[in-house]
């Protein structure tokens, strides 16, 4: 490794990956994700979630040494790994990948795929840490199997058990649900967090899928043409979003329009503290999720229920305001309004979400 | 650690770009040649030679075009619509012809057709004694021929076209009260419009190609005329001009099939598969059907073979079965393996390059590989020959040169089942091996080469074979006396010695067999 010595000194010893600025680039000058940095401590499972397009598969290959890196630097360990001057080849990295295919190899077996990494050892020493894992993944009787011959969720737990007997420093899951039928996604979603802390195994997992990175993550990177918009746990996430994008994008958000004065934003649907201090007369928007709405029936309120949405455990209505903005609440599954019925629109918020209108759009 | 910064290795970038390289400088040499010639002589040609052989030419390819038509859709439309007894052997069977090279064919049909042949005593029982039928060493003997050879190309089209069909069409035709010969015509044909042409497109391009039939029909077509100028005239600046004109419109063809085959897969892939429907005929329908397609597969494959077989038992031809003659597939075997090894060689890298790193570059020296499409037999020979008199004329008269010419003229068979071969293997599977910890080569040999074996062996299955064929590149280019299987059928046959001819065409077309399995397996799948 030829890392300069200070690049060693400031890393920091608990993160086992870090990334600094990193830049990437198919064509020169078009960049695929630009100046993100983020690091993962030892065990964290960390998530990368943006729609497609938005680089975060880009990232994931940048740190399995796929892509070079154009600006910026990847530490594993604590040690350079990927810089514009520097790129360890990814057999010399110790990650493991399980691809959104899985990529079994089709001519080799079960145990052969899952000891493919393990030539080094002896064989008496590859059987046991291959029977290990197969004990892990519950794919024990399995071995013999070719991979054509599993089912997919089988298929995943092979990659699985591919990569993780090489006891890597970082695992890398690109959408590895995303194969599987939605009922058996739930199931190995709750299985592979399962297996993941009992190995403390550090993970990055791509996914476009809120509710998958909501149950896997410890924290979520939220990812957007390229660009880092957000780094932070879940619950955070998803009630303080950094930017409209990432309210938008992590669960249904309404953005009312308003005005400050005197440290309180005037809206349409009442009035809100101002928490991020502007002058007076600055424009916001304030965002609300639907679980913060609460719609009383009334005769002669001026907004009205445009329409009702069942979805089995609540009623999603859409509500128009009498200036013609469109909110949305969600109600309990009994409480049925048709629609025309006037209501009045009441916000339930512990908090509020604000962001200046030309934010907004964005 | 080992770091790089540079991933990728480059000496299979340049081994890429010098295979590239030797595959179009013969090409570029030719066309050299043709360029810088004489003005006089061109004129001289445009004047004399070209225009009846450029007639030739075009009339031959559009008449067989027309005759393949016919059988082609029609024998696909029977085998894909019609139940009859052993469907399944019927639809292999239409494709035998294909191992029939066509001087094998032009030879039987020379006797069979020919003064005094069967045909000819069969047609005077009927017409009388001075009765006459048209002669096989003309135009319509040469259509005939080549028809036959070559119609199970449009049928392998148009029969994949039937099958992948989506029936909804013809079933909404026949909702909205169309009847079945109009659904037929306006529904089903126009959609398999694009593989048709391809079908065509491939028939013509084999015919403008073709030098055994022609050679041995004694009709002039601008092939014929490129060999012609060769042996007889030794003028190898006329022989480029012909062939420079040749390549072009062989180029055409080629574009036309490829273009047409990529919009037919566009006609076919919509919707859900499902089984058309068959109709069943009554007896006398059926014996018509059964009557038809014997007839095509008794002409084309059947009757030649029978023929072949009758005459390879001959003691004439038992006699010829001797030291000699293993000497002769010797000959053969060692060329086409020569031929197929180093086909492979050079397509292996070119391939590998162009599916995982598609740059310009590495496109471009793929498609130059399937040069050897547009090079007849005849002018790819011409072409290494005026490499190698320029730049090494020691080789001249050896097998090197023949194989350079082999590998440069069969590289595209060998590439048309290493790329798809490449291609079904996903980069996942050898960047997965990466993060095992496997370098580049110990991933090319655990993971890339295993699972492109089976498209490798393929490969050099069918150069090998079609090596093992070709004529005229080894009439042109064979060390003196160096005869292989496919000489010596052409020299027995045009001296009219048929049967002394048959022990060779017959283990030519048994060996030809296996290689013709290979090629429509892949097409059956598909289909």
């Amino acid at each position: 490794m030829e890392t300069t010595f200070e690049g060693n000194l400031f890393t920091p010893v608990s993160s086992v990956l870090e990334l600094r600025a990193v830049s990437c680039a198919y064509e020169p000058g078009r960049h695929a994700v630009q100046e993100i940095s983020f690091s993962a401590r030892e065990g964290e499972i960390l998530c990368l979630l943006g729609p497609s397009g938005c680089g975060k598969t880009t990232i994931l290959r940048a740190i399995a040494g796929f892509e070079p890196v154009r600006s910026g630097q990847l530490f594993l360990s604590g040690q350079l790994v990927s810089s514009p001057d520097v790129t360890v080849p990814t057999e010399n990295r110790r990650v493991g990948m399980v691809f959104q295919e899985y990529a079994l190899f089709p001519h080799l077996r079960v145990q052969d795929n899952i000891a493919f990494g393990l030539r080094h050892l002896v064989r008496s020493e590859r059987a046991a840490r291959v029977q290990e894992m197969l004990r892990l993944t519950g794919l024990e009787g399995f071995e013999r199997r070719y991979p054509h011959e599993l089912s997919g969720g089988q298929q995943q737990r092979v990659a699985l058990a591919r990569a993780l007997v090489q006891h890597p420093i970082v695992l890398l899951l690109d959408e590895p649900f995303s194969n599987l039928d939605p009922d058996m996604a739930g199931r190995m979603r709750q299985e592979l967090h399962d297996l993941l802390r009992r190995t403390k195994t550090t993970t990055v997992l791509v996914t476009h899928d809120h509710d998958e990175a909501f149950a896997m993550a410890d924290r979520i990177a939220v990812l957007n043409q390229g660009r880092l918009e957000q780094f932070d746990t879940p619950e955070m996430t998803y009630h303080m979003p950094a930017t409209p994008f990432v309210a938008d994008f992590v669960g249904q958000a309404d953005f009312v329009p308003g005005t400050v004065s005197h440290g309180m934003v005037h809206t349409e649907l009442g009035e809100f503290p101002d928490t991020i201090e502007c002058k007076d007369g600055t424009a916001v928007v304030v965002m609300i999720r639907p679980d913060d709405i609460h719609l009383v029936p009334t005769k002669g309120a001026r907004a009205r229920v445009l329409s009702r949405q069942f979805r089995g455990s609540e009623n999603l209505y859409t509500v128009s305001l009498p200036s013609g903005q469109i909110v949305h609440s969600s109600q309990g599954s009994t409480s049925i309004y048709q629609a025309g019925t006037t209501v009045e629109v009441r916000v339930l918020a512990t908090h509020t979400v604000l962001f200046r209108r030309e934010d907004s759009t964005g | 650690m080992v770091t790089t910064r540079h991933q990728f290795a480059s000496p299979l970038q340049l081994l890429a770009l010098a295979s590239a390289g030797i595959i179009l400088l013969p090409l570029g040499y030719v066309t050299a040649q043709a360029l810088s010639a004489d003005p006089v002589v061109w004129q001289r040609l445009w004047t004399t030679r070209i225009p009846e052989l450029l007639f030739n030419t075009v009339s031959l390819a559009a008449s067989v075009a027309v005759v393949t038509l016919i059988l082609g859709v029609s024998t696909a439309w029977l085998i894909t619509r019609v139940e009859i007894p052993g469907r399944r052997l019927w639809e292999g069977a239409l494709v035998l012809p294909l191992a029939m090279p066509t001087y094998v064919l032009a030879y039987v049909y020379s006797y069979l057709l020919g003064f005094g042949g069967p045909a000819e005593h069969l047609w005077q029982l009927a017409a009388g004694p001075q009765a006459r039928i048209f002669s096989p060493h003309s135009f319509w003997g040469a259509t005939l021929v080549m028809a036959l050879d070559t119609f199970p190309f449009v049928y392998l089209l148009s029969r994949s076209a039937l099958l992948s069909m989506n029936v909804s069409f013809e079933e909404v035709a026949r909702a909205s009260g169309v009847s079945r010969f109009a659904t037929l015509w306006r529904v089903t044909l126009p959609l398999m419009r694009p593989s048709i042409a391809a079908g065509l497109a491939l028939v013509i391009l084999y015919v403008v190609s073709d030098f055994g039939a022609v050679s041995l029909l004694r009709y002039q077509t601008l092939t014929y005329a490129v060999f012609q100028q060769m042996t007889g005239r030794s003028d190898n600046t006329a022989a480029s001009i012909l062939s420079l004109l040749l390549v072009v419109i062989a180029l055409i063809f080629l574009i036309t099939e490829r273009w047409f085959r990529q919009r037919s897969r566009f006609y076919q892939t919509t919707g859900r598969y499902r089984a058309p429907e068959r109709h069943r005929y009554g007896r006398l329908g059926t014996s018509a059907v059964i009557s038809y397609l014997g007839l095509i597969v008794g002409a084309a494959f059947a009757l030649p073979t029978i023929l072949l077989i009758q005459w390879s038992l001959s003691p004439e031809a038992l006699a010829t079965i001797d030291n000699r003659f293993f000497g002769f597939v010797w000959n053969s075997a060692i060329l086409a393996a020569g031929a197929s090894t180093g086909g492979v060689l050079i397509g292996l890298p070119l391939a590998y390059l162009a599916c995982r790193r598609p740059t310009l570059l590495n496109l471009s020296c793929l498609q130059a590989a399937y040069a050897g499409y547009v090079l007849p037999g005849p002018v790819a020979a011409l072409a290494v020959l005026i490499l190698f008199t320029t730049i090494a004329p020691v080789f001249y008269g050896s097998v090197l040169i023949l194989i350079v010419a082999y590998v440069i003229h069969f590289l595209p068979a060998g590439l048309q089942s290493l790329e798809p071969a490449l291609q079904q293997l996903s980069p996942n599977l050898e960047e997965v091996s990466r993060t095992l910890g496997l370098g580049m080569r110990d991933t090319w040999r655990r993971v890339t080469l295993p699972l492109v074996r089976n498209g490798f062996v393929v490969a050099w299955v069918l150069m090998f074979l079609q090596t093992m064929k070709e004529l005229p590149a080894t009439l042109l280019l064979r060390p003196v006396g160096f005869d292989t299987l496919a000489i010596r059928v052409w020299m027995e046959a045009s001296e009219e010695y048929f049967q002394l001819a048959a022990p060779s065409a017959l283990l030519i077309v048994v060996l030809s067999l296996p290689a013709l399995a290979l090629l429509v397996s892949k097409d059956w799948r598909a289909a």
